[in-house]
């Protein structure tokens, strides 16, 4: 697939893979999942250049069985080159579920966004499984000098009422946690405030710490896990079930 | 009296004149300071006549790219025999990104430095160069891309990486055809070439994770060099 015999550039943006990778696999969990009442999620996070661990990590994911998506939290690359993201999309790829990746800071370098969007789509995106609304939020804003609207606080807007039919809970996923090197810090608080308008936030899910945490950034309770980077050889398992959820630390 | 001398002495000077300026078209003083000066002058900045053009696909410098070239450095006495050109070479080349799935086409430019060692006269004007060796450096332009890190991001954030330069690495081969002096107009000899890059962000990769394939990492890229002088 990536002969590569003439190669134009490292920032060419020339896919050759698959594209709107997310939405085709939200389409699927959707379909899959709507009826289920409990979910056996993976979240990964920060594979980088660390192909051989992040391969053994979808092995372990694949040898599992129960395990019905799984969640990439962003920095799948590098420096945002497009034969990474490639490379980083044909490990993922090799699992049997469906699965979404989240943009990471070191994703979005050079022309890394608008390889992202081709490849996978939206920065925000949000699906419903098993009567949980998944929010996932581009948080990474010092990529963009903070002079845009990330976090898009008209995304999570729309998204508290849509579908609300559908959902009774919600887990909001990013790359980078409040109070990070890339969240805009000025709207930390603000951005609490808005979280609380989701119908039964369970707690948020994150990367970029390169480690498997579970801290309380707001101290009110509310929890934020951090999957950690493939080096660690750790990621974390989330179990849904109808009135619970339980987050489980696997090492392989 | 004064009348006749006056005339005389203007036909005297309009005589001289004119057989001054008679003098200096002709007789010009061959080792005059200003002569070798301006003699000098002209070959410094005549050296960086270009003696090349250079198309060239991929490398990680576009689709295509095309520049000018020079030539330098000693050349064996064999090489002059057969008006091969020198060893070392310089090429400043552009080239041009097609949009892909980006926001738009972009502009490249390259400064590569090539060394041919050697050239193996073959027959019928044909010579073939069996080894081309070459680092360049190439710039793309755009807002998206930075020479080192900008202010917004801590210090040492992304360390060491620049998404706008690229230094690249290539080995390769060329064959030539030496224009025959009897049908030359504008062309001395005539070049294709192929050869096997990578580059810096590439090598990093391959050297971080031994699981990246080779041809994932190193590209093809074929050209022609046209020798004007």
């Amino acid at each position: 697939m990536m002969c590569g015999c003439f190669d134009t550039h490292p920032y060419d943006v020339n896919v050759k893979g698959g594209k709107n990778i997310n939405k085709k696999h939200m389409a699927e969990i959707e379909r899959d999942f709507a009826d289920k009442d409990t979910l056996h999620i993976a979240f990964i996070s920060d594979t980088h250049l660390w192909h051989s661990d992040f391969r053994d990590e979808i092995r372990d994911i694949n040898k599992r069985r129960n395990i019905d998506f799984v969640i990439h939290l962003g920095d799948m690359t590098d420096a945002g080159l497009t034969k990474e993201y490639e490379w980083a999309c044909d490990i993922l790829n090799g699992l049997y579920v469906p699965y979404l990746a989240l943009i990471g800071n070191h994703d979005m370098l050079g022309t890394g966004k608008q390889v992202y969007s081709c490849m996978f789509g939206a920065m925000d995106f949000s699906f419903i499984a098993a009567r949980v609304k998944f929010i996932s939020l581009n948080t990474n804003s010092t990529e963009y000098d903070h002079v845009v609207n990330v976090p898009n606080f008209s995304f999570m807007e729309e998204e508290f009422t849509k579908d609300s039919e559908r959902f009774d809970r919600t887990v909001v996923m990013m790359h980078a946690p409040p109070y990070s090197d890339q969240f805009n810090n000025n709207v930390v608080k603000a951005f609490r405030r808005y979280l609380d308008y989701f119908p039964g936030l369970m707690c948020c899910i994150h990367g970029h710490g390169h480690d498997n945490d579970e801290t309380e950034p707001y101290n009110d309770g509310l929890k934020f896990y951090s999957a950690a980077c493939a080096e660690r050889r750790l990621y974390r398992i989330m179990t849904i079930t109808p009135d619970d959820y339980d987050m489980e630390e696997i090492r392989y | 009296m004064t009348w006749k001398r006056f005339v005389i002495s203007v036909a005297f000077i309009v005589t001289a004149a004119c057989a001054w300026a008679d003098t200096i078209s002709v007789v010009l003083p061959i080792d005059c300071k200003y002569d070798n000066r301006v003699q000098r002058y002209r070959k410094i900045w005549g050296a960086l006549i270009p003696a090349q053009i250079v198309v060239q696909n991929a490398g990680n410098m576009g689709v295509v790219s095309v520049g000018i070239g020079w030539s330098y450095g000693s050349s064996s006495a064999y090489e002059k025999s057969v008006k091969k050109n020198r060893p070392w070479e310089t090429h400043l080349l552009f080239g041009y990104i097609p949009k892909y799935e980006s926001n738009r086409g972009k502009l490249t430019m390259t400064l590569k430095e090539n060394y041919i060692p050697l050239s193996v006269y073959l027959t019928h004007g044909f010579s073939i160069e069996p080894l081309k060796a070459s680092i360049y450096m190439n710039t793309v332009y755009g807002h998206e891309f930075w020479k080192s890190q900008p202010n917004r991001y801590p210090d040492k954030y992304y360390e060491y990486l620049s998404t706008k330069f690229r230094l690249n690495v290539a080995l390769g081969q060329e064959m030539t055809w030496i224009v025959p002096l009897a049908n030359r107009a504008h062309v001395k000899c005539l070049s294709v070439f192929y050869e096997f890059s990578t580059c810096d962000l590439y090598i990093r990769a391959k050297v971080l994770e031994h699981s990246i394939p080779l041809k994932d990492i190193v590209g093809m890229s074929l050209g022609v060099k046209v020798q004007l002088l």
